[in-house]
This record gives C-alpha cells, sequence and structure tokens, in this order.
C-alpha cells in the first residue's frame, strides 16, 4: 500500500471521528445531561472510572467469566463438531439441536442460569458458553467436510496412522473454519455475558453498567461503553489480527 | 551423470500379485490381474482411461480393499525399515498440503517413520538440493509454478527412500521439456537407490523411456493384455529410430 493512501484512510478516520464528536457535543448541548451527556462529561467519567477502587476488579472478573465461558465451548465444541463431522448418521441425529440452541436467545440462557447458578461466576460463565458453543461447533463441524480427501489419502499411502492423520491432515485443514468460529464467538460471548451480568452479578462490567443506569449516572454509562468498545479494538487489531496473520500466512498471496 | 541399467534381480519378487479383482456397485473394474515385478525393475501400466490403472495402484498402496485375489509385498519389505517408508505413492495431483512450506511437505512422509526431527529436515533439504529446488525451500506451495510442484512431490516421495514406487500418470500435466526433465532425474535416482517403479501412464512415448517392461490393459473390466519388453539403454531418446519403432509398434499393438 502506499504511502499516500494510508496517509489518505488516517485522515478519513479523523475526519469521521471529529464529526461524530461534533454532533454528539451539539446534541447534548440541546438535551438535559442525564439523557445525553457531553463528550467532555463522558471523558471525566472514564477517567473517574479507571481511577475507582473496583475498576480492575470488574474488568478482571468479567474478562474471566468470558474467557472460561469461551474456553470451554471452543474445547467442547471442536470435540463435538469433529464428532458429527465423522459420523453422519450422528450429525443427522442431533442437527435438530444446533437449530434449537441457535434460536434461544442468550437474556433466556441467563434467566435460565439464574434459577439454576443464582449469583455466582457459573451464570454468566454458563451463558457464555451457551452462546459460544453452537458457533463453534457449526463451524468446526463444517470444516470437517471441507478437509480434501486427496491429502487424507496421501497421510495414508504414507501409512499414517489414524491420530496422525488426524493431527496432520484434519486439524491444519480445520483451523481456519475453527478460528473464524471462535472470533465470531468470542465477540458475542462478551456481548453476552455483560446482559448476564446485568441480571445475575454482583461485580463485574454488566453489574456496573446496570448499577450505574438505576442510579441514572448517564456519564458512566457511556464511559463503561467508551472503554468496552477500545478494549474490543484493542483485543482485534492487537491479538486476533495478528495471530490470524500468523496462523494462516501460508494463504498470503506472495 | 551416469545412466547405468538397474540389474534384473532374480530373487523374491517386489510386487507379486494374483487374480486381483475389483469392483464398483455392479461395474467390473478390474478383472483376474496378475503381475510380477521384480525388484528394481520399472514397469508401465499403459491403457486408455478407465481401464482401472489408477484402481490397481491404489490396491497396491492400500487405499483402496481388493475384492478377491492376493497382493503381496513381502518380497521388497526391509525389516530393519519398519513397515511404513517401504511403499511411497506419487499422485496425479502433486497434494502438497498448502499450509505446510516447501520443506515440510518434503519432510511429510518421514513423519510416519520413527525419524527425529532433525534429521527430518536435514533429509528433507538434501532432496531439495537433488531436484535442485534448495532456494525454495521456505517458500509455500502457492508461490511455485507446475513443473515446481511436481519435483516437490517428487522430491516427497523419494525421501522416504521407498522400496517400492507407485506413480499414476505424475508428469501428465507438465510441458514436454520440464516433463523429460522430470524422467531424467527419476531415472537418475531409481538407479542410486535400486527402487522398484510402478507407473500409469496413457502416453506411450513415456512408457518407452522409462520403463523395462510395459503391461498393456484393456478397458471394461480392465484386464492385461499383453506385456512388452523394453530392452534398449537408457538413455532412451524417443526420436532414436529403434526407440521409436517400437514406440510405433506399440501404439499399433495397443
Amino acid at each position: 500500500m502506499s504511502f499516500t493512501r494510508t496517509g489518505s484512510i488516517v485522515l478519513q478516520r479523523l475526519l469521521l471521528l471529529g464529526a461524530i464528536l461534533l454532533l454528539w457535543w451539539y446534541a447534548a448541548s440541546k438535551v438535559p445531561s442525564f439523557v445525553l451527556p457531553g463528550p467532555a462529561k463522558v471523558l471525566d467519567g472514564v477517567f473517574a472510572l479507571v481511577n475507582s477502587a473496583t475498576f480492575l476488579r470488574d474488568v478482571g472478573a468479567t474478562t474471566y467469566r468470558v474467557i472460561t465461558g469461551f474456553a470451554i465451548a471452543a474445547v467442547a465444541g471442536t470435540l463435538a463438531g469433529l464428532v458429527l463431522g465423522s459420523n453422519r448418521t450422528l450429525a443427522t441425529f442431533f442437527e435438530p439441536i444446533l437449530s434449537v440452541l441457535n434460536t434461544v436467545s442468550s437474556a433466556i440462557w441467563a434467566i435460565f442460569a439464574i434459577i439454576w447458578f443464582g449469583i455466582s461466576d457459573a451464570t454468566t460463565i454458563f451463558v457464555v458458553f451457551m452462546t459460544a458453543f453452537p458457533l463453534i461447533l457449526t463451524n468446526v463441524w463444517q470444516g470437517t467436510r471441507a478437509v480434501d480427501t486427496h491429502y487424507v489419502d496421501l497421510a495414508r499411502s504414507f501409512r499414517m496412522s489414524q491420530l496422525q492423520i488426524l493431527l496432520k491432515i484434519y486439524l491444519p485443514s480445520i483451523l481456519p473454519y475453527f478460528f473464524s468460529g471462535a472470533r465470531l464467538a468470542f465477540g458475542f460471548g462478551w456481548r453476552v455475558s455483560l446482559v448476564a451480568e446485568t441480571l445475575g452479578s454482583s461485580d463485574g462490567i454488566g453489574y456496573r453498567l446496570r448499577q450505574a443506569a438505576d442510579l441514572v449516572q448517564s456519564d458512566k454509562v457511556f464511559a463503561w461503553t467508551l472503554l468496552l468498545v477500545v478494549l474490543m479494538l484493542v483485543i482485534e487489531s492487537g491479538l486476533l489480527k495478528p495471530l490470524e496473520r500468523i496462523l494462516f500466512r501460508w494463504k498470503q498471496q506472495s | 551423470m551416469n545412466f547405468h541399467q538397474t540389474q534384473p534381480y532374480v530373487g523374491t519378487p517386489a510386487i507379486a500379485l494374483t487374480g486381483i479383482e475389483k469392483s464398483f456397485d455392479k461395474l467390473k473394474v478390474l478383472d483376474d490381474i496378475s503381475l510380477t515385478v521384480r525388484q528394481g525393475e520399472v514397469v508401465a501400466l499403459l491403457g486408455t482411461s478407465g481401464c482401472g490403472k489408477s484402481t490397481l495402484l491404489n490396491i497396491i498402496a492400500g487405499l483402496l480393499p481388493a475384492d478377491s485375489g492376493a497382493i503381496d509385498l513381502s518380497g521388497a519389505l526391509d525389516p530393519a525399515h519398519g513397515s511404513s517408508g517401504d511403499i511411497a505413492y506419487m499422485f496425479q495431483e502433486d497434494r502438497l498440503l498448502p499450509w505446510r512450506s516447501i520443506r515440510a511437505n518434503v519432510a511429510f512422509g518421514l513423519e510416519a517413520q520413527s525419524v527425529d526431527r532433525r534429521t527430518r529436515l536435514a533429509r528433507a533439504d538434501a532432496m531439495l538440493a537433488h531436484v535442485g529446488l534448495s532456494d525454495f525451500s521456505k517458500s509455500w506451495p502457492h508461490q511455485l509454478s507446475g513443473g515446481m510442484r511436481s519435483r516437490v512431490a517428487l522430491a516427497r516421495s523419494l525421501v522416504v527412500e521407498p522400496r517400492i514406487l507407485l506413480m499414476d500418470e505424475p508428469f501428465s500435466k507438465l510441458d514436454p521439456q520440464t516433463r523429460s526433465q522430470m524422467h531424467g532425474e527419476l531415472l537418475r535416482l531409481q538407479a542410486i537407490h535400486g527402487t522398484t517403479i510402478l507407473f500409469v501412464t496413457h502416453d506411450v512415448e513415456e512408457a518407452a523411456v522409462l520403463a523395462d517392461r510395459i503391461v498393456v490393459m484393456s478397458p471394461r473390466p480392465g484386464r492385461i493384455r499383453n506385456i512388452e519388453t523394453i530392452d534398449f539403454p537408457r538413455p532412451r531418446i524417443p526420436t532414436d529410430p529403434a526407440v521409436n519403432e517400437q514406440i510405433r509398434q506399440l501404439r499399433l499393438g495397443s
């Protein structure tokens, strides 16, 4: 990419940001601040939040729940996807369950979770799991169908064991599918974790959001939102994008 | 390079097929195939498409079960070698794994044997040098031309030092010049290791240039029609009058 084109994209992004800030500032000046706090007030809110005593603990609690739920879903979803992918009878038998899982709203899972697990980490973990699991399962399953039998025959012609074929042919073939499923699941997991926390938790970001809403601290709600957006962007560009570049470098055109 | 003809081996045959039959659904593709290939011999299976040549190779490679008949490869077995590495199969397509570097592709077959990583890579590098692709050791398959990819596939087959090399029209997609280069490369390496080669082709000229014997097959169901011995010394030049005459005879016969 040429330098001038990169420069023009940066300029465009700055322009967009400026326009949004201007619009926000203008709208905020027309309505009471509990309805829409202005940019300056929200920025103050962000600083207050970051400096508050419970900030790190709340972010930590939510991160822990999301990662735990996601990790269990990644392992279980991959295993289930491999099993369904390798056995057509099982796949046909269980397929309807997947459709049902995909239609149930995360809010409903959250309500069930509160009934089953009460106010605890398990509630949020469960909701994240129930959201992430079908996504990863579906993608891995699709991935198994995309495995080229030519490569399997190649491995067999070298007298490789079933385990070697799984590790050396199946896993690398499925990895791109797993990755796109995992990425989707992680994003969804983050979002639904907040829903679960507003209902069934006594700390974490979702809980603080509800607390701020109950006390009509709109600036605090906005401050959390801003922080979450920044956090997601950092994870996306600082972790997922580079990881994808390394894992799938063989796909890049020279 | 000195191309010396491999000594005809009088001991146990490398490949002994007796009464091989194979049907797909009700269609009979192989009918009573009996064939003996001596150790170090190069044999071509020649015939039109649909005569079951590839099916026969797949059966010998252990990728397909025969309906009846016996396959005896024990003459080629080397107890010191272990069961893997006895056979290498070079498919019609190069079947390079896109997620592996060229070097790791060449080393692939060695992973089925108990060879440590360092030795595997060293042997892969040595074989890449043999086929003149040392500079591409760290490239990805998609960065190479068709001819180079074929050479990588040949290197991957030969690096395991197979006792038996099966090839299914491996050079059919190459331009004539690259193909004859590959023929030379193959015969040179075959002369060094005394590998037994059984390959499928529908190209009479290719068969006459490479093979000690040509097995002519007739289609639907696949049967052995006749077996021709080519006893000109190598290297054989297709335009050489004597070789040319034999090619003409074979064309008339097949």
